[in-house]
């Protein structure tokens, strides 16, 4: 039995109301909780608030303090490999409360029912302020409002250091000031919860000083390594439920196909075995996993789809693009860098570099094919069990596709492998066939794709060409550059089973959709070289490829990959940018310093330069040469400014011109995030993804004939072994000053492409300017 | 009916002969440290020893594996190191095999899903050569087995660390 007694006091805007709990025995848990009154321009979170999801204006939703002094904090990002919720997420909670990073032992993350803000499995660090961050530090002066009170200590004269807090020679820790009661606090969030960028908490709480910071820094370990490593550690694969079947699907023999008639179930060898047939979506479930494999194998072999052949097929890919393709719908973008008249010095420009760059479509190729377990409850209550980016997004386009409402959708978050992106838009391929399956046959399904069925229906990062003009003055320095990005619809976030069972899904990427999923190419590479007097940038889109052929209205889908959009856009710029050093006759390195004035772009630059032990003259080497059995070597850089972060890479490379094999030789990266929360966390993503950016520079290229992807396995779309890794040089720029912490695992992924290709200019005197540079294609125009 | 000696126990499993061992394990044993990759033997996330040798168990199928064979999934890496070194296994209930105690304070995997296979092979690898050199760790990964050990997320300096650290602590005894 309880009595209560509420009394309001400011937090920084936000109210803290307290209910005091005389409870006759026991301790209560206490958090704290936020309420909507300051939402801020008028928007409310609370309209997309729904019955399975916690409130994100409670601050206990975020971040709980118990009376033990332990402390639990929920994000709605899962993790996705780069363990940012594991540990620079508690480092943030930690610096913010002033307790010890042991001192937060639970870590909640990307469940929809038990995670309050939504949005995806990117940008963990949120430019220097994710919501955890703020949900940290408006808690902070609740505590210290709440000690101030109970100590009768002015607040400017309390102190933190261990959660204990101190003053006026009292002191008292945050697990006896929230014994036995219940606080609410509430703050502004704004956004909505089922789409893609998920809730954002507003407001300017005051943030510790960076000068302060004790936890922030330090490399701490990512704890799910540890169960992981163990096999303790319970993956999306391992979900096993009772009376659940396991299921294959049987996807068409196009990306333009509708079913004919499905095959039939052998019952004489797969007496278990069931079709499940919606509109085009034909699956296979059985008891036993080796049965739904068997029998979907006989049913896919006697299956009849109609013949398709609508796309034009890799060998025409960039004829394509460039004659065929609608770029007119779309609205051109521009670049927010642009100055002066580009247009006009080039026109009367005597020399200039004229050229066009390519890049091939790539898979986000999880080294496990994707799977869901989904549970629909006779009641329509849906349980998703599953490895995805963006849970609450996904919860939103199952409650479409079975015209219910998110409160009737729950996604439970489980380790699975990485996937760089695929599912940020809500859906990695097979949760909403798990749930089309599940509720035909009124029992839980466990749908796992086998490598084929990854590969070949998955979404893929687009391919994309660009137009680059320069024009270098008398004295070295570019005097006007000009590109033309050109680049299909990058997020397609239908989930591909509704598609073919004919359910309602988002709409296909479209002109007029909103900026996501709309065929508009942004312009989304940071213009780092201000001194240039006239720039223009133009982004140019248009629908996927095969899209509006394919009667399913499926053909090339795109989802956005790992560094997206800006991998593309970068490549071409800075790949340019070192053509233009060699028609200038200039270093490669000093010509990006020579154009560069922000401070920290000259000190990635230099570092990276220094590291690298760069031999400062111009590219090609002198005695570059492009024939001969001999292997030559190079070397090239490449600059990025990404979610706040500077980058620099320089990889040096051995070309053998006989056979076209570029072998990777050193791999030096130089990165200035800000703030290093956790410096061997972030090498080890910087690690990751310098290998990733190896294999998309040498390796990877979707390859596709008129009817659908023809690679099926890792021979035909190989990735990076071993034996490909360089020695590599990581170098982290701690730059505290800057006040923020940028994002450190995109970028490294995309910086080996340009640099490897300028490398090659070096090594031999020829620019290839196709990624990959596969040996047969390096070899043939080396030839030329 | 087929009886299985995996990680020390034998355990008897109803299921065709044809069944891929990985299936059998994570199904009916609920050993999940082997994961599915490819079902192709193309990737490695599958790999268990057998009697010591690094297998893909999606494609080995129930009948290729003999009654006296010995296999070890992840799950049983800890109580073959206690073995080896006459360890009681209640001891090696509390204690990790050195490649996984180095994998975690190498801070390994990013995604981790490849890792069961890589830790599968950097025990096969120790436990012939306790002293390797990079090129030999580069070749067992790469070209010792039915194919290489792949890891998307780019994490193979992370490992040739990782089985450096893992050799020293080996070294040590425990």
């Amino acid at each position: 039995m309880a009595t209560m007694s509420e009394k309001p006091a400011n937090v920084f805007g936000p109210t803290l109301s307290r209910r005091q709990f005389i409870k006759a025995g026991g301790a209560l848990v206490v958090g704290f909780s936020f309420v909507g009154p300051g939402l801020l321009k008028g928007e409310t979170a609370k309209s997309n608030i729904t019955k399975n999801s916690l409130d994100p204006t409670i601050a206990s939703s975020w971040i709980e303090i118990h009376a033990d002094n332990t402390v639990l904090i929920r994000t709605g990002k899962s993790d996705f490999g780069q363990g940012s919720t594991f540990t620079a997420y508690r480092q943030i909670v930690a610096e913010e409360l002033s307790v010890p990073f042991e001192a937060i032992t639970t870590v909640i993350a990307g469940d929809t029912d038990r995670t309050p803000d939504g949005s995806g499995a990117f940008d963990f660090l949120g430019r220097g302020t994710p919501n955890i961050r703020k949900a940290a530090a408006y808690t902070y002066q609740a505590l210290l409002d709440l000690a101030a009170e109970k100590l009768g200590v002015p607040k400017d004269k309390l102190s933190v250091k261990d959660g204990i807090v101190s003053g006026g020679g009292k002191s008292i820790s945050y697990g006896d000031l929230v014994k036995d009661q219940q606080l609410k606090l509430t703050i502004p969030v704004s956004g909505d919860l089922t789409s893609i960028m998920g809730l954002t908490i507003e407001g300017n709480p005051p943030m510790k000083p960076v000068s302060e910071y004790s936890v922030i820094g330090k490399s701490f370990k990512n704890s799910v390594i540890a169960s992981k490593v163990a096999a303790k550690e319970t993956w999306a694969t391992d979900v096993r439920l009772s009376g659940m079947l396991h299921a294959r699907v049987v996807h068409p023999k196009t990306l333009g196909s509708t079913l004919v008639s499905a095959g039939q179930v052998d019952k004489t060898k797969f007496p278990n075995a069931q079709v499940i047939v919606k509109g085009n979506l034909v699956g296979v479930v059985a008891p036993t996993e080796w049965e739904a494999i068997q029998a979907a194998n006989q049913v896919a072999s006697t299956t009849k789809w109609t013949e398709w052949k609508g796309l034009p097929g890799n060998a025409k890919l960039y004829q394509h693009l460039r004659e065929e393709a609608d770029w007119k719908t779309a609205p051109v973008a521009k670049g927010r860098a642009d100055k002066g008249d580009a247009e006009a010095v080039l026109a009367s420009a005597h020399k200039k570099l004229s050229a066009t760059y390519q890049l091939s479509y790539m898979k986000h190729a999880p080294i496990g094919p994707t799977m869901a377990v989904a549970d629909v409850k006779p009641d329509g209550t849906v349980h998703i069990y599953a490895h995805n980016q963006n849970p609450q997004e996904l919860r939103g386009e199952i409650a479409m596709m079975l015209r219910s409402t998110p409160d009737h959708v729950i996604v439970h978050s489980y380790p699975g492998p990485g996937h760089y992106g695929r599912s940020n838009g809500g859906n990695a391929g097979a949760e909403d066939e798990a749930v089309i399956l599940s509720q035909a046959v009124g029992k839980p399904v466990r749908v796992q794709w086998m490598r084929a069925d990854d590969m070949q229906w998955s979404t893929q990062s687009p391919a994309a060409f660009s137009d680059i003009q320069i024009t270098v003055d008398e004295k070295g320095k570019i005097a006007a550059y000009r590109i033309d990005h050109y680049m299909p619809a990058m997020q397609d976030d239908r989930p591909i089973g509704a598609v073919l069972a004919g359910l309602p899904t988002m709409p296909a990427p479209d002109v007029h959709n909103d900026f996501i999923t709309s065929t508009a190419n942004n312009i989304s590479d940071p213009w780092v070289y201000a001194p240039v007097p006239h720039v223009m940038e133009r982004g140019h889109g248009t629908f996927q490829v095969g899209q509006k052929a394919s009667p399913l209205a499926v053909g090339l889908r795109d989802h956005s990959m790992r560094t997206p959009g800006q991998f593309q856009q970068n490549y071409p710029r800075e790949l340019a940018i070192s053509e233009a050093a060699a028609v200038a006759g200039v270093d490669a390195l000093q010509f990006r310093l020579d154009h560069a004035n922000e401070e920290r772009a000259i000190g990635v630059l230099k570092a990276v330069r220094d590291a690298s032990n760069w031999e400062t003259r111009p590219s090609p080497r002198p005695d570059a040469i492009s024939t001969g059995s001999t292997p030559v070597r190079g070397r090239g850089v490449s600059l990025m400014l990404r979610s706040g972060t500077y980058w620099a890479c320089v990889c040096q490379i051995a070309v053998t011109p006989s056979t076209g094999v570029i072998v990777v030789e050193k791999y030096t990266i130089a990165v200035d995030p800000g703030i290093v929360v956790n410096p061997t966390q972030l090498k080890r993503n910087v690690e990751g993804g310098a290998v990733m950016g190896i294999s998309h520079a040498l390796f990877e290229e979707v390859n596709f004939n008129e009817s659908g992807i023809t690679q099926n396995n890792w021979v035909s779309y190989p990735i990076p072994t071993m034996k490909h890794i360089p020695e590599i040089k990581v170098v982290l720029l701690n730059n505290p000053k800057v006040g923020a912490y940028g994002g450190g695992s995109e970028a490294a992924n995309a910086l080996a492409a340009p640099a490897i290709a300028a490398a090659l200019h070096d090594a031999t005197g020829r620019v290839l300017r196709r990624l990959p540079l596969k040996p047969a294609y390096v070899q043939t125009l080396l030839k030329t | 009916m087929t009886t299985l000696i995996v990680n020390g126990g034998r355990h008897e499993v109803q299921a065709p002969d044809d069944t891929p061992l990985l299936y059998v394990l994570r199904n009916d044993l609920q050993l999940i440290g082997p994961q599915f990759g490819c079902g192709l033997a193309q990737c490695g996330a599958c790999a268990v020893l057998i009697d010591g040798k690094e297998m893909r168990s999606c494609v080995t199928a129930l009948s290729d594996v003999a009654p006296n064979q010995e296999i070890t999934t992840l799950e049983g890496l800890p109580t073959r190191w206690a073995k080896q070194k006459h360890v009681s296994a209640e001891e090696a209930q509390n204690t990790l095999h050195p490649v996984q105690q180095a994998w975690i304070e190498e801070q390994t995997p990013q995604c981790g899903f490849c890792q069961n296979g890589m830790m599968i092979k950097a025990t096969e690898l120790l436990e012939s050569n306790p002293n390797p050199s990079v090129a030999q760790i580069k070749e067992a990964f790469t070209t010792s087995g039915v194919s290489p050990n792949l890891c998307r997320c780019g994490t193979y300096l992370a490992i040739i660390e990782a089985v450096q650290h893992a050799a020293t602590i080996m070294a040590k005894g425990r």
